[in-house]
């Protein structure tokens, strides 16, 4: 799979704020790539780099083989959805649409067909007509999202796009990411974890502008051989170590995070397996594990294989405070 | 050209729709107007004093008495000469004061040969309507640069064609303004005072409409290169008045203590734009030159910045 975005030890500081600290991965071809990192952590400044509307202190980034410096001759192959721009206030949506679509060099009625288009997409072909301040938030990122699809844009980048939006409009959001995956590349930063979970098939982690993490949902979730299991009781210091005693398990902790069920009372374990040695596989340490639980008289109420996107983005960045579930 | 075209042509479409070009319009059309108003005001109520003890109008008398009074002021206007000549020359006999008309061709030019009352009325429209230009120009992008709008527009044209669209999209709706101030006020004299010829009136209204349109130029292009260094609309505007005004009081005031500070006329077209009006085409046209250099230089300038920035 080829790379169409790659970008390469980027940093950039405003004042005494260093939001990126020589940021470097790829993005491939035709993937929804999910950008995820708590407030702060440099996600809508690295999408505003990437489109040229900030200039980086040190470092570059190509999109489809073009340094985003020479932007230019990304017209028509790049979009993006910014993040908190507003559109003019006092023009009908349909205009604003439009006259994008004329800039794209396209006859009036060829700009009017794609405009109507794009917002029967978003279902929004009934206000085209109306201004900005007579929409709703939710209509305004739907908006956004329109102008981002206009045209056949190779790589699209969407900050947020599903923030603010009911839980209807956003399946709808996410719907339409999915089939536009076929014929773009998709960039998504979002808080919901479980959304990027859903939609992404490969993800970075940023905190405080670096870099923590970055490959495909499925390496991060299953990396290290670990998994949540959520108990009807508390384990007692005893009944944990015998736990740890089990062949191919290095480790039993209490979780920081509630991650596999959101039932009260019970109480959350990580286990870590070492398989290194080959002796025993997973199943086999699965299955001695939860016999053992049984035999000290308590109910597993939940098992999640691998870990969620959610426990390890707490874990790399620590900011549970962040994040909108 | 088609995307600055295209930008020039959309900014002006809208610029009603947006508060600046509403309030342009209604400055430009208040301050136009009312300085049309007070100046004809005088000239009608002579008129009509003529015509209740005369039982007519004698339309060259009335232009001499608009000669005889504007003469000083426009002499002043024009810097020919200063209050403290003028002063000694009301009290001088009659014969050097004639001395003194015969040694001032331009001013001669402008009351005699030119419509004098559309002349006073371009003169003051020459020297007021640079402050109010800046009522539109100062929000070219400075708005949009803080509400990040300009954003949509970044990926699908260039810095400079959002730039200098917009620049010609502001003088595009100020000339059209001001064409619509100088065809009411030709009208109204046409209709209501006729005490000069219509096509006389038409000529000069036309060369004073285009003076007004170039002289416009520098002014928006300062107001562009304000607005592409600064985020805040009204940081932007408060630093085009104080560049504008704040140039012509220091040179003047400053020049009262220190005769160089008036040099400093020349940091805008201050020191020029009276020689639009001048009747040699060595001096409007030399004038309309420093008009289209300073142009040229902000415009540069501004780009530069702009092309350079985070947006």
């Amino acid at each position: 799979m080829t790379d169409v975005v790659s970008i390469k030890g980027l940093s950039k500081q405003f004042g005494r704020i260093q939001a990126l600290r020589e940021v470097s991965f790829t993005i491939p071809a035709h993937s929804i790539f999910g950008l995820l990192g708590p407030n702060g952590a440099g996600k809508t400044t690295l999408f505003s780099i990437v489109a040229d509307f900030l200039k980086a202190d040190a470092g570059s980034v190509e999109v489809l083989g073009v340094d985003t410096r020479n932007i230019t001759q990304l017209r028509g192959r790049l979009s993006i959805l910014p993040q908190d721009a507003q559109f003019q206030r006092n023009v009908p949506i349909l205009d604003q649409l439009v006259f994008f679509r004329l800039l794209a060099d396209r006859t009036l009625s060829e700009a009017r067909e794609e405009v109507v288009q794009s917002l029967e997409m978003v279902g929004l072909q009934s206000v085209a007509k109306r201004r900005i301040g007579s929409l709703s938030h939710g209509m305004v990122k739907r908006l956004g999202i329109a102008q981002a699809f206009l045209g056949q844009p190779e790589v699209i980048l969407l900050d947020e796009p599903t923030a603010g939006l009911d839980p209807a409009n956003a399946r709808q959001i996410r719907d339409l990411i999915k089939q536009l995956q076929s014929r773009a590349t998709i960039v998504v930063s979002s808080h919901n974890l479980a959304e990027i979970q859903e939609l992404c098939d490969r993800v970075a982690i940023m905190d405080h502008g670096k870099l923590v993490l970055a490959g495909s949902v499925d390496e991060i979730t299953r990396s290290d051989r670990q998994f949540d299991l959520r108990l009807s009781r508390p384990l007692t210091e005893e009944e944990l170590a015998r736990l740890c005693d089990l062949d191919g398990v290095r480790e039993v902790r209490e979780a920081a995070v509630s991650v596999v069920g959101a039932s009260q009372g019970g109480a959350d374990y990580a286990v870590r397996l070492d398989l290194s040695d080959g002796r025993v596989d997973q199943d086999a340490v699965t299955t001695a594990l939860l016999r053992s639980v049984l035999d000290m008289g308590v109910t597993p109420r939940g098992f999640t294989e691998g870990r969620s996107l959610e426990a390890q983005f707490l874990e790399l960045t620590g900011d549970a405070g962040s994040v909108v579930a | 050209m088609r995307h600055i075209r295209l930008i020039c042509l959309h900014w002006c479409r809208h610029a009603m729709r947006s508060g600046s070009g509403l309030v342009y319009l209604m400055v430009a059309l208040v301050f136009g107007l009312s300085v049309a108003h007070i100046l004809i005001m005088p000239v009608e109520q002579l008129m009509l004093k003529q015509k209740r003890e005369l039982g007519q109008t004698d339309p060259e008398a009335v232009n001499q008495m608009i000669v005889g009074v504007g003469r000083p002021i426009a002499q002043w206007v024009l810097g020919l000469r200063s209050m403290q000549e003028i002063a000694e020359e009301s009290a001088a006999p009659p014969s050097s004061a004639e001395d003194a008309r015969a040694d001032d061709p331009w001013t001669s030019y402008l009351l005699e040969e030119k419509p004098a009352l559309l002349s006073a009325i371009l003169l003051v429209m020459l020297f007021g309507m640079p402050f109010v230009i800046s009522f539109l120009a100062f929000n070219q992008v400075s708005g949009d640069v803080q509400s990040r709008g300009l954003r949509y527009l970044l990926l699908r044209t260039e810095r400079r064609h959002i730039y200098f669209g917009r620049f010609l999209g502001v003088a595009l709706f100020s000339t059209l303004v001001m064409a619509l101030i100088v065809a009411t006020i030709v009208l109204y004299m046409t209709m209501k005072i006729r005490i000069y010829p219509g096509g006389a009136l038409l000529v000069w209204a036309a060369q004073g409409f285009a003076a007004l349109a170039i002289l416009m130029l520098p002014y928006i292009a300062l107001c562009s290169l304000i607005s592409a260094s600064v985020d805040s609309p009204f940081l932007s505007l408060v630093l085009a008045k104080v560049a504008i005004a704040g140039v012509l009081l220091v040179a003047v005031l400053g020049g009262l203590a220190w005769k160089p500070a008036k040099y400093l006329l020349y940091a805008l077209p201050w020191a020029w734009q009276c020689h639009l009006l001048h009747p040699a085409s060595s001096h409007w046209m030399a004038a309309g030159g420093a008009c289209l250099a300073y142009t040229s230089v902000f415009l540069m300038v501004g780009y530069v910045r702009f092309a350079k920035r985070d947006l």
